[in-house]
């Protein structure tokens, strides 16, 4: 699988819940992934529905606003992870060995902190339309059909501390190689040429080659 | 002081209130207190309460029907069939629903309080085709209506479909509704009108409340003048809205007429028929609130004599 | 300090933390939370024992938006764009494209190369990704052109240039972005791509034929087809033309009656055709958690950019900035067309160095409403405008015109990812090379780019129908 490959492994500690936590986090991103297919498919009844037994699912919107989350979110720490999510690589790329160990480090750290309040705020979100004093806990709701809104809230912050644990991991990580001066990390997506990333891309097409040829 | 105002859209005569409430108190205090009215920059509209809560701005315009579970008391001014004929019967109902201690309680969870409404005329349908002039047509019509008044549709065999207010257009178009429930100046703003064959008049099912509020600390921290000053401007600001809003329905005549589009008027016995098959929503809400602790019956008889008081002294 | 230091202030911020290499959504996070404390802190006067309290008000206020924004129908159509893109691998139509084009328009001079380039366009219409269509095609097409005596730098070059066309040929998620960014009607959006990726796909393969005709690089035309034969190819691709159809109806009816449903129906279904068609090709279930997964990635990374520049665009709310360089660039003494080119060429620059996506991310907010003035603004009739067209129009006419940038950009030295990306598929092709072989395209591209400013009536027709 493409990405997989960006980051190296091998028996510490911090590599064996690096791997165990990227498994919590595929399964996250599946999740994400087949929502997708669940958008596929609320848009064919909706469709179908309204056309042949003018029946259109109730709500339709309000489903798609709540399926939405957990497409955006869930899969954030994988992402993370593998390196992808984008950035300019530009100055990053110049470095080498310590400098770089010490500039992922900061920028990590910088980003984690924000994680962090975001947590605070995502979760203070999801507070103020979560009620037990009120019928289904709910203190803010979905304009047609009135369905309670703090599922979907709740996803924000639970998200974000997963992502929260990865960028903890990561700056162990970038501490460590820092520590040891080394050019092969653990646990952390190495900078990748912009050849790097296309070769990766290459990657995951020859995987998709390979369908079109099994018939 | 110095007050942001979270609306949406663009300014129209459904934000001028805010607008001249503004305007009023900058010239009542010599610009000791200023009000900078955005739009969208600050919050989505189904969110301004929580901006409220947070304490990221001051004043906002909300609509209940966009989250009951936020304001389930200030629905009641949502339910069908209320009977209100105009804004000034909307601004009666809405100061005496707003005044209720239910309802301030309600929002204080919120930590805002409640400054003044923004009347809104009944929504009416426009539709495609053939007109529909009696309840008995509505059956199977698939309708662009939200909340209580879906359910009113939906009450005499109506189909309400689901579509954001943006898509109403293209919904309308492609037929994946037959017709659309809005107040005027929505028909107009989001081009429903355009797509209209028919216009019912005085079908008059209900109409959405969006009141102004304020955040409560930010109210008890203006001094005496500057609070003097915005309450002072309220009534003011109300007028002004009304009489913008009344040039909007002299458009609106024109438009229909231009665009050559039929006024369904339904009779007596057609609307009187509507309203009892929604009389269950009156029922079923009551009950929803005495479920929560609010007193369902005691809003809506509050509403009903604010609307006889109203009259009377006309 | 006023709000618009602050905002210029926290803007410079923003753009030191891309620069160093922070990933481009938390950048725009950190730099809009950092923006709001500061413009809370300040209302409040700067008072040391209230500066909590300006982070809480802060804190909560960006915490909403990750939620609020990204809970919107509207935005459904990216990941289902996304997943059209990855399925369509599966469902065979790649190389059922490439044969097609090849029996259709081989005998052409240059006519692989053209070839290449309508199969490259096909292709775009179930694709929202240049990257990935340039690696596909890089697979399939750059063998096939060598076999029959192509110059290998061409080959590849025509492969890197033909995969920028997947952003302006629906279905486009970064058209989808744009729309959102500056809240216009993304189905207008996406329905007045269709002509200017077209048109581009016929610059492109008029420029192959004209230089097929005077340089010797190209290999013989590929001719001898008989109609059975052409016509035989044709079903295979079927799918291709029943998505473009599916979401051409869905958006506009162009046999002038009803459009069957909204544009985020249309994007879903022509998802389910797609899924539909890969099952009948035989895709096998790790194949298909393969696709899930890379489309949950893709999606989740274009999401993650969007809640973060827009926790800045909430602050930027806050601060007015955009309204203050709209004022700044309405007040400049050129033309506003010159205005306008200047700033197309700043996109240049720009995209040189940075991904399309977070470049229109973090421009878009202050550029934006920036040229909406400069044309009179958002609601100017066409009659009072600068440019001479309304302004939904010119929102829809500005989209295009930066999306062909940022696809210009993929091709450009020294980060062109399109170029670096068939460098990576063929180990034979030095990133140099495909550079090399890429520069007739980018002479394409800048007379499209001219053209579509200088007529803007090429991207304004189509969308002024529905
Ligand atoms: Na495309
Ligand atoms: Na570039």
């Amino acid at each position: 699988m493409a990405g997989s490959l960006s980051v190296l492994s091998d028996e510490s500690l911090l590599s064996r819940i690096d791997r165990r936590l990227y498994g919590l986090e595929k399964v996250m991103a599946f999740v994400a992934g087949a929502a997708v297919l669940g958008l596929m498919f609320l848009a064919v009844i909706s469709v179908g529905g309204r056309n042949l037994f003018n029946a259109p699912l109730p709500g339709y919107v309000d489903w798609m606003e709540l399926t939405m989350p957990l497409i955006a979110f869930l899969g954030i720490s994988y992402a993370m992870r593998d390196g992808g999510h984008i950035r300019m690589d530009i100055l990053i790329g110049q470095l080498r060995g310590r400098p770089l160990w010490a500039a992922e480090f900061v920028t990590t750290l910088v980003t984690l902190a924000l994680i962090a309040l975001l947590i605070w705020g995502s979760w203070a979100h999801f507070d103020r339309s979560f009620d037990c004093a009120r019928p289904l806990c709910s203190a803010d709701s979905t304009i047609d059909i009135g369905m309670p809104l703090w599922p979907a809230k709740i996803i924000v912050p639970i998200c974000f501390s997963v992502l929260a644990l990865r960028l903890v991991l990561q700056l162990w990580g970038y501490a460590r190689a820092f520590a040891e001066g080394t050019d092969q990390p653990i646990a952390v997506p190495l900078v990748k040429s912009a050849a790097e990333l296309a070769a990766e891309e290459a990657e995951h097409v020859q995987g998709a080659d390979d369908g079109e040829t099994t018939r | 002081t110095e007050w942001n105002a979270s609306v949406w859209g663009k300014r129209r005569e459904f934000t001028e209130h805010v607008e001249k409430i503004a305007e009023l108190v900058k010239e009542k205090t010599d610009g000791e207190f200023t009000i900078n009215v955005s739009y969208g920059g600050l919050s989505k509209p189904t969110e301004n309460l929580d901006g409220i809560s947070i304490g990221a701005f001051e004043m906002a315009q909300i609509c209940a029907g966009y989250h009951e579970d936020k304001n389930p008391t200030l629905t009641a001014a949502e339910l069908p069939f209320l009977g209100v004929k105009n804004l000034r019967e909307e601004v009666a109902i809405s100061d005496a629903l707003y005044a209720h201690p239910a309802v301030q309680k309600d929002l204080e969870r919120w930590n805002a309080q409640l400054l003044m409404s923004s009347p809104m005329p009944q929504y009416n349908l426009v539709g495609r085709g053939d007109p529909r002039s009696t309840v008995d047509a509505f059956n199977g019509m698939r309708v662009r209506a939200t909340g209580g008044l879906g359910d009113a549709f939906k009450a005499v065999g109506a189909v309400p479909t689901s579509v954001a207010s943006n898509e109403a257009y293209n919904a309308m178009e492609s037929g994946v509704v037959d017709t659309v429930a809005f107040a005027p100046h929505a028909h107009l703003s989001f081009r429903t009108i355009d797509q209209a064959d028919w216009w019912t008049e005085n079908l008059n099912p209900g109409t959405v409340n969006c009141p102004i509020v304020v955040n409560k600390d930010a109210y008890a921290a203006l001094s005496d003048a500057e609070r003097e000053a915005l309450e002072g401007s309220v009534d003011e600001a109300i007028d002004y809205y009304i009489e913008t809003y009344g040039k909007l329905m002299e458009r609106w005549e024109d438009v229909l007429e231009e665009k050559n589009i039929q006024k369904v008027e339904f009779s007596e016995e057609e609307l009187a028929k509507f309203r009892d098959a929604t009389q269950g929503i009156q029922d079923e809400w009551i009950a929803k609130m005495d479920a929560q602790g609010i007193p369902g019956q005691e809003l809506l008889t509050t509403i009903k004599d604010a609307l006889e008081e109203e009259r009377a002294s006309n | 300090m006023t709000p618009i230091e602050i905002g210029l202030w926290t803007t410079g911020f923003l753009f030191v933390l891309v620069l160093l290499g922070m990933r481009v959504a938390f950048a725009a996070g950190v730099a809009g939370l950092v923006g709001l404390v500061w413009i809370f802190w300040a209302k409040f006067g700067y008072a040391p024992d209230r500066f909590m309290q300006a982070i809480t008000v802060a804190v909560k206020t960006a915490g909403q938006v990750p939620h609020s924004k990204i809970a919107s129908q509207e935005l459904s159509l990216i990941p289902t764009f996304i997943l059209i893109g990855y399925l369509a691998y599966y469902a065979g139509l790649t190389k059922a494209l490439f044969e097609a084009a090849k029996r259709w328009v081989g005998w052409l001079p240059g006519g692989m190369a053209v070839a290449t380039v309508f199969a490259t366009a096909g292709f775009a219409a179930v694709s929202g990704a240049s990257v990935a269509t340039s690696a596909v095609f890089a697979r399939i097409a750059i063998p096939e052109m060598l076999k029959v005596g192509y110059d290998k730098r061409f080959a590849a070059g025509v492969v890197a240039a033909g995969g920028t066309l997947a952003s302006l040929i629906p279905p486009s998620a970064i058209l989808v972005i744009y729309a959102i960014i500056v809240e216009q009607d993304v189905g207008k959006l996406l329905l007045a791509g269709f002509i200017p990726g077209a048109f581009s796909a016929v610059v492109y393969a008029s420029l192959i034929v004209i230089l097929a005709m005077v340089m010797p690089r190209f290999g013989p035309p590929v001719g001898g087809f008989t109609w059975g034969e052409r016509f035989a190819s044709l079903p295979k691709a079927l799918p291709i033309f029943f998505v473009i159809f599916i979401i051409i109806f869905f958006v506009y009816n162009p046999f002038g009656g009803d459009p069957f449903g909204t544009p985020t129906e249309g994007g879903a279904l022509g998802a389910a055709v797609v899924f539909v068609m890969a099952l009948v090709h035989g895709m096998k279930w790790h194949q298909l958690k393969d696709a899930l997964l890379e489309t949950a990635k893709l999606a989740t990374m274009i999401f993650t950019i969007i809640w973060g520049v827009l926790i800045y665009v909430r602050f930027l709310g806050f601060a007015d900035l955009p309204g203050a360089f709209s004022d700044w660039i309405t007040s400049l003494e050129h033309s506003p067309m010159i205005t306008l080119i200047m700033i197309l060429l700043a996109y240049a620059v720009l995209g040189m160095f940075m991904d399309a996506i977070g470049m229109l991310l973090l421009t878009l907010p202050v550029v934006y409403p920036a040229v909406m003035a400069l044309n009179g603004g958002e609601f100017v009739s066409a009659a009072d405008s600068a440019f001479g067209m309304s302004g939904p129009m010119c929102a829809i006419w500005f989209g295009i015109l930066v999306v062909k940038m940022a696809e210009f950009c993929l091709i450009t030295p020294p980060i062109g990812l399109n170029c670096f990306v068939v460098a990576g598929v063929r180990p034979d092709l030095s990133v140099q090379d495909v550079f090399r072989g890429v520069t007739p395209f980018f002479i394409a591209d800048a007379i499209t780019i001219a053209l579509l400013v200088a007529f803007p009536q090429i991207v304004l027709w189509l969308p002024s129908m529905a």
